[in-house]
């Protein structure tokens, strides 16, 4: 029986439930000593001096790092330390001393003189007249004539003005814009419009495990322990971050405490581990704690947005203006607002549509693809706006998700691009079986004492694969398959899934097959970044390419060896057979050794990335190798949904809410690993209630400090914040482009969590929308009693 | 040089048990064990000085175990940088995340917020205590496996130790009884769902073996 | 000098196994603090703010622990965890508003551990205060939450003065409005308060939550018999359902006959810098049906004069409505 569609046991379980599974901070050296982070105490500061000589004097304080010592980036780019911090908490310094009491104590022994800056911590304070930036070379990025160019972008006092007047967001000048269609001809087709400014939070990834890592160096090589997503990109990443060659680097991470998309590939801070084991000569732990996590730990960036809608009576929306300002942090440039854009596009097939928007350098903390990069934000925000729409024509409100849903042919986006498939009505009607979404209709405004029902429902799509990575199979001599995997161990267990597509080509048992992954050392072939939801989709890909190579390959081993041709050998049951009789995998591996050339990895195929070269060729002569890139065609964009459907009671004399009720319904082509993948529904679904009800960040305006610093303050869910059980389902309809059939999961279901429970949030208040992420009880209360707003209209960290 | 200790007699009067001082060293010396965590801080502050030995006794998963331990030090670290028990996870060294539950006289505490020296005449368990000699799993652990386990599982251990707290304290737990019971631990996978299920599992299992 | 956290700088520790042993220890040393459960405290020893000398750990002092009958009521040891308190027959039997308030403290390894007396005297959350910011509660001559663009949304709107800080022990306003009474013994002796005396406001000194003062002991809680067969009610509200303080909290006790409120002890929390007592409120429903008027007009009463900062006055009818409900009657 085929493996995939089955629930299996990942090789990595029983690590996990004794304690022994390592994780960065988990790992030892002889001789390990300790560093610890100076973090700027202000949002904008240039380091005029640093003494350190009363720390440096103490016993036991083995040497400091800083800014000039790291590889300093481009701009807008990342250094992991700096003399000019950008956000309360960046780090400036780091020390090492033999114990962490000591490491503490010395950097309290650091004289340093700050010369505060100009900082901004909402970005329309950065753009009005005169308002500050945030870096000292502007507020913005754009792509000018000359190439992308940081400027200083102010809008004029006369936009302020109106927006105010108007009660709406301020709209001057964007960066980007892009729109198709007569959008002015499809609101004036519109039996309805509205219009309305909406604010979404921008919140820490949180992953349970910290950024900690741990190095040393033994001749000249450098040993590197820390949590990535993906080990492959991450030692690629890591050894051009500290300028070695791949060959100096051995990087170790086989178990990742959560990533959501925080450490793709190099995480900037073990650079700081690194050079300092270096510079003192001492394996170096740098243990980050939770606090220093929400600084450096990476964040989703937050909108400030304003859109217009336009309803046909029908239902059919025909056109979209949306415009998006997003909450960049200070470095790099995060896409989060374009993707919004094209979601938007995408998931409404408006006939017409503008997208206008921006990202504003922010000195707060720096942002990254956190889980639906964009896609999280802007279902949030208007899936709910849609509800009200449904409200008024009186049409329901899955009929009117499913009428302006995409089809396989469909466009979206300035690209006009089309998606590989689209089976959004079968993910929503299946999901609204199983929810019973027409029984629980009559929940919808029902009473029980002071609370009262809401019901919800959000449509959420994201990018769920990409294509052209390599896979790398050996069969050792011991007969066994060992799948060689770049991916990293972050929870999702696709290191285990996307191996048996590999698995079921050879006919393999699971038991008969091996899954290397986690330390560079083991010889990784060329991967994804494990984020964006790539992972099932490319990766069986590149494992099934590499299976069809390593079949071929047994056939011919096997013709060689007993007569006849090879197209005439099967490959089953941990065997090759033909005319000529049969050799075990075992044997085959012993032929494919002697045989030389490509059957044992001595000759590799032209078109493999030379990372996998390098490896395919450390692990020539073990055995049987299969080795390919995946050239499979895929055409269009790959695209996953995940509908979710939330019943919430809503306490009208508290505000409090209780998500009593979910179910997420699932387009991720074939299920490859039920169990596994409900955990992914639900997971991001979870991750979508935080956002939606109780994650957020707040600062002080006038000293630019932040507060959500800690979990207790940044409120992630806990299991009482959740239904007591959650339900799912899938269309299960495989994708035509990927010979496997599948399409990730990991993003979607984050939209459609948070979506789902604004929804029914807005149900359960007589369908009035807020407008605004998180709907927490204050917010929530304000306006049940009809109160002032605890925040100004586009206020974003409140 | 010389390190902090509990001392036999104060001139105070003051019992053995009651006297631990902090503690003033002199010089870079790498205790014993040089790949742990160093006993004690090379830098104390002036106002604390003392100078004795100080090894205590702790009773962790079933054997008794001397470690010199520091006045602050907390029970997590003791374990994770003493004993070399690494199971017990460090992910908010607050008390705001539950990745580092052990049990204390099998009832659950957050070992980054407690004392070590708090902890000398009670019995410790860590993950690493819950598997038998033979390699036989505890119930709970079978539980979380034959439920497909947790996703990044940072929080597993944890978690684990609060459902063996459950199992042992509520034997027929509602799934409700069962949340509440776990609601000092936090996985940011989001997988709470599966956990519940594991737990409802786990104490099914449990009943079985009793 | 620059600032790091989270990581404890040392101290001298001392466990004495009786009070006079504590009090002794208290006596002759400075810069001493106390240790309960240690959950509260050992927050400020690794943001590393408060840096006491010598820490004086409570946990080998029996006397302090366990719940015994006492008069009509019962007493129970500041030591006693929360979890044992929840677990107590004699509490939940006579005196369920407590157990139902200990019983939401933050987390169940929390209330394992913590105790009683630790949540009773625990510091305030004040963000700004608690990130070390020099406050008038911690020495200082301003308070930054205060300001009208401060970030104040878990902060006080009444009884403010200076510092617009909130008490946040759950198991506060339950004991208040069970009419408890503190027992604290320093070296000079043993003094007892009533619970809603216990607790200071920034009026009488900015820097301290409770009477204590360095070398005091609060070493039991009393709990006379007087509101044992009182309808209770209790309920906080919070942005999580788990690890979090009340936005706003309501604790009562009323005896009532055949629908009539004969008498009633109310108090709220979350809301100002001490629990609050709602001295008018009782007076105003004595007498009253338990109804949705009565409890209107006692919400109405209980806020008014509240005093919203910038991004609290939802606070002003989440206060109001739980005085409603708790006087209404509703089922908890």
């Amino acid at each position: 029986m085929a493996l995939i569609g089955q629930d299996i046991s990942p090789p990595d379980l029983r690590a996990k439930v004794t304690g022994r599974a390592k994780y960065a901070e988990d790992f030892r050296a002889e001789g390990m000593v300790f560093a610890k982070l100076l973090l700027s105490p202000m949002p904008h500061a240039r380091v005029r001096s640093v003494d350190a000589s009363r720390a440096l004097a103490m016993p036991g304080v083995l040497g400091i790092l800083r800014a000039s010592e790291v590889n300093q980036p481009e701009a807008p780019g990342e250094a992991a330390l700096t003399d000019e911090p950008k956000y309360v908490g960046e780090p400036i310094l780091a020390l090492a001393a033999v114990d962490e009491t000591t490491a503490a104590d010395a950097i309290e022994a650091i004289d340093i003189d700050l010369e505060p800056l100009p900082f901004a911590i909402d970005p329309l304070d950065s753009l009005r007249p005169g308002g500050p930036d945030a870096r000292l070379d502007g507020n913005v990025m754009r792509f000018g004539d000359s190439g992308r160019e940081l400027v200083s972008l102010k809008w004029p006092q006369t936009e302020f003005d109106a927006a105010e007047a108007e009660g709406r967001l301020p709209m001057g000048e964007p960066t980007d814009e892009w729109d198709h269609g007569d959008l002015d001809a499809a609101f004036a087709e519109a039996d309805y419009v509205l219009e309305d400014t909406i604010v979404h939070q921008s919140l820490t990834h949180h992953p349970m495990e910290p950024r900690s890592s741990m190095a040393y160096w033994e001749d000249g090589r450098c040993y590197l322990y820390g949590s990535t997503q993906s080990t492959q990109r991450a030692h690629q990443a890591m050894a051009s971050q500290l300028d070695l060659e791949p060959g100096e680097l051995v990087f170790v991470g086989q178990y990742c405490g959560g990533g959501f998309g925080s450490k793709i590939a190099g995480v900037p801070i073990y650079q700081v581990t690194a050079l300092l084991a270096r510079k003192i000569q001492r394996p170096v732990m740098m243990r980050i704690n939770r606090y220093e996590e929400n600084y450096i730990g990476r964040a989703r960036p937050g909108f400030q947005a304003w859109t217009k809608m336009g309803f046909r009576r029908d239902g059919k929306i025909t056109g979209i203006d949306l415009y998006i300002i997003q909450d960049h942090g200070p470095y790099g440039r995060s896409g989060d607002y374009n993707t919004a854009g094209a979601v938007t596009d995408l998931m409404y097939q408006p006939d017409a549509m503008r997208f206008r928007g921006l990202t504003l350098y922010t000195n707060t903390p720096p942002r990254s693809a956190q889980r639906a990069p964009g896609g999280a934000q802007i279902v949030a925000m208007l899936e709910p706006l849609v509800d009200k729409a449904a409200r008024e024509l009186g049409i329901d409100r899955v009929e009117i998700r499913k009428i302006n849903a995409p089809t396989h042919d469909s466009e979206f986006g300035p690209g006009r691009a089309t998606t590989t498939s689209a089976f959004v009505r079968e993910a929503i009607e299946a999901g609204a079986e199983q929810f019973d979404w027409a029984g629980k209709q009559a929940l919808s405004g029902q009473r029980n004492g002071t609370k009262v029902t809401g019901v919800g429902v959000g449509l959420s799509p994201y990018v769920g694969g990409s294509s052209g990575f390599d896979g790398l199979l050996l069969i050792r001599p011991d007969g066994k398959l060992y799948i060689h995997q770049g991916i990293g161990n972050l929870g999702t267990h696709s290191m285990a899934d996307t191996a048996r597509a590999a698995a079921d080509e050879l006919g393999l048992e699971w038991d008969d097959c091996a899954v290397i992954w986690g330390d560079s050392s083991q010889h990784h072939p060329y991967s994804s970044v494990q984020a964006g939801s790539q992972t099932i989709h490319a990766h069986t890909r590149a494992n099934y390419a590499a299976a069809l190579d390593m079949k071929r390959k047994l056939q011919e081993v096997a013709a060689a060896a007993l007569g006849g041709s090879a197209s005439a050998y099967r490959v089953e049951g941990a065997r090759v057979t033909g005319p000529g009789g049969s050799l075990s995998f075992a044997q085959a591996a012993e032929r494919a050794i002697a045989m030389g050339g490509e059957y044992s990895g001595q000759e590799l195929p032209e078109d493999i990335n030379d990372y996998t070269r390098a490896s395919a060729t450390q692990l020539a002569g073990q055995g049987l190798m299969g080795v390919a890139r995946d050239n499979f065609s895929h055409e269009g964009s790959t695209w996953s949904w995940v509908v979710g459907f939330a019943v919430v009671e809503l306490d009208t004399e508290t505000g409090d809410v209780r998500i009593v009720d979910y179910t997420g319904s699932a387009d991720c082509g074939i299920v490859v690993h039920p169990r596994s993948l409900a955990a992914q529904i639900h997971g991001g679904s979870v991750q979508g209630f935080g956002q939606a009800r109780s994650q957020k960040w707040v600062f002080d305006p006038k000293w630019g400090v932040p507060f959500a610093h800690r979990l207790y303050t940044a409120r992630p869910p806990g299991i009482l914040d959740v239904p007591l059980s959650m339900d799912w389902a899938a269309a299960g309809e495989p994708d035509p482009q990927t010979p496997i059939g599948a399409k990730g999961i990991g993003e979607p279901p984050v939209g459609a969590g948070s979506a789902a429970v604004t929804s029914a949030i807005a149900d359960a208040l007589d369908g009035r929308c807020l407008c605004r992420v998180p709907l927490t009880t204050d917010v929530i209360l304000a306006e049940l009693e009809g109160r002032a707003q605890p925040h100004a209209l586009t206020e974003i960290h409140s | 040089m010389s390190d902090a200790a509990i001392t036999t007699e104060t001139a105070t009067g003051h019992s053995r048990r009651t006297f631990i001082k902090g503690v003033i060293a002199t010089g870079a010396v790498v205790s014993s064990s040089s790949h742990l965590f160093r006993a004690r801080s090379l830098s104390a502050s002036a106002a604390v000085r003392a100078s004795m030995p100080r090894m205590i006794s702790l009773n962790v998963n079933g054997v008794s175990r001397s470690v010199d331990v520091m006045p602050q030090e907390t029970l997590a670290m003791t374990l994770r940088y003493k004993l070399g028990l690494t199971g017990t996870k460090l992910g908010c060294d607050r008390a705001e995340c539950g990745a580092c539950t052990v049990l204390i006289d099998g009832v659950s505490h957050y070992a980054c917020s407690l004392l070590t020296n708090a902890v000398r005449d009670r019995s410790v368990t860590s993950i690493e205590g819950l598997e038998g000699a033979d390699g036989t799993l505890h119930p709970v652990q079978q539980a979380v496996i034959d439920e497909g386990g947790f996703q990044c599982a940072f929080c597993a251990p944890g978690f684990i130790m609060s459902m063996v707290a459950l199992t042992n304290e509520n034997p027929e737990p509602t799934r409700e009884e069962a949340a509440e019971a776990l609601s000092g631990n936090l996985c940011r996978c989001g997988d709470y769902n599966k956990i519940l299920n594991s737990a409802m599992r786990a104490a099914e299992y449990a009943r079985r073996m009793v | 000098m620059a600032v790091i956290r989270d990581m404890m700088p040392a101290f001298e520790l001392f466990q004495p196994t009786s009070v006079d042993e504590a009090l002794d220890v208290l006596e002759r040393h400075d810069n001493t603090w106390v240790l309960a459960g240690g959950l509260d405290s050992m927050d400020w020893f690794k943001d590393r703010i408060k840096r006491p000398d010598v820490v004086v750990e409570l946990g080998s002092v029996s006397e302090l622990t366990g719940i015994r009958a006492s008069g009509d009521g019962i007493e129970i040891g500041a030591m006693t965890s929360l979890r044992d308190v929840v677990a107590s027959d004699d509490v939940r039997s006579r005196f369920g508003l407590l157990a139902q308030a200990a019983a939401e403290v933050a987390t169940p390894q929390i209330r394992n551990q913590g105790t009683l007396g630790g949540n009773l005297i625990q510091d305030t959350r004040c963000w700004y205060y608690r990130g070390g910011w020099p406050c008038y509660r911690a020495g200082g001559n301003i308070c930054y939450a205060g300001t009208p663009r401060s970030m104040n949304r878990e902060h006080a709107v009444t009884g403010q003065s200076r510092c617009v800080a909130v008490n946040g022990a759950d198991t506060a306003g339950a004991l208040v409005a069970l009419g408890a009474q503190m027992m604290v013994r320093s070296a000079g002796g043993e003094r007892v308060y009533e619970a809603e005396d216990f607790f200071v406001g920034p009026e009488i000194d900015i820097e301290r939550m409770t009477v204590l003062e360095p070398g005091d002991l609060l070493t039991h809680v009393r709990i006379p018999g007087d509101w044992a067969d009182a309808r209770f009610y209790w309920e906080k509200v919070r942005d999580r359902k788990s690890w979090d303080w009340a936005l706003a909290s309501v604790a009562a006790a009323i005896v009532e006959s055949n629908g009539t409120i004969e008498r009633a002890r109310i108090a709220v929390n979350g809301v100002a810098p001490t629990p609050v007592r709602l001295t008018d409120v009782e007076n105003l429903v004595q007498g009253m049906p338990a109804n949705d008027d009565t409890g209107m007009a006692a919400g109405e009463l209980a806020t008014r004069g509240f005093k919203p900062l910038r991004h609290n006055d939802y606070k002003v009818p989440l206060a109001r409505n739980l005085v409603r409900r708790a006087v209404r009657g509703d089922a908890a």
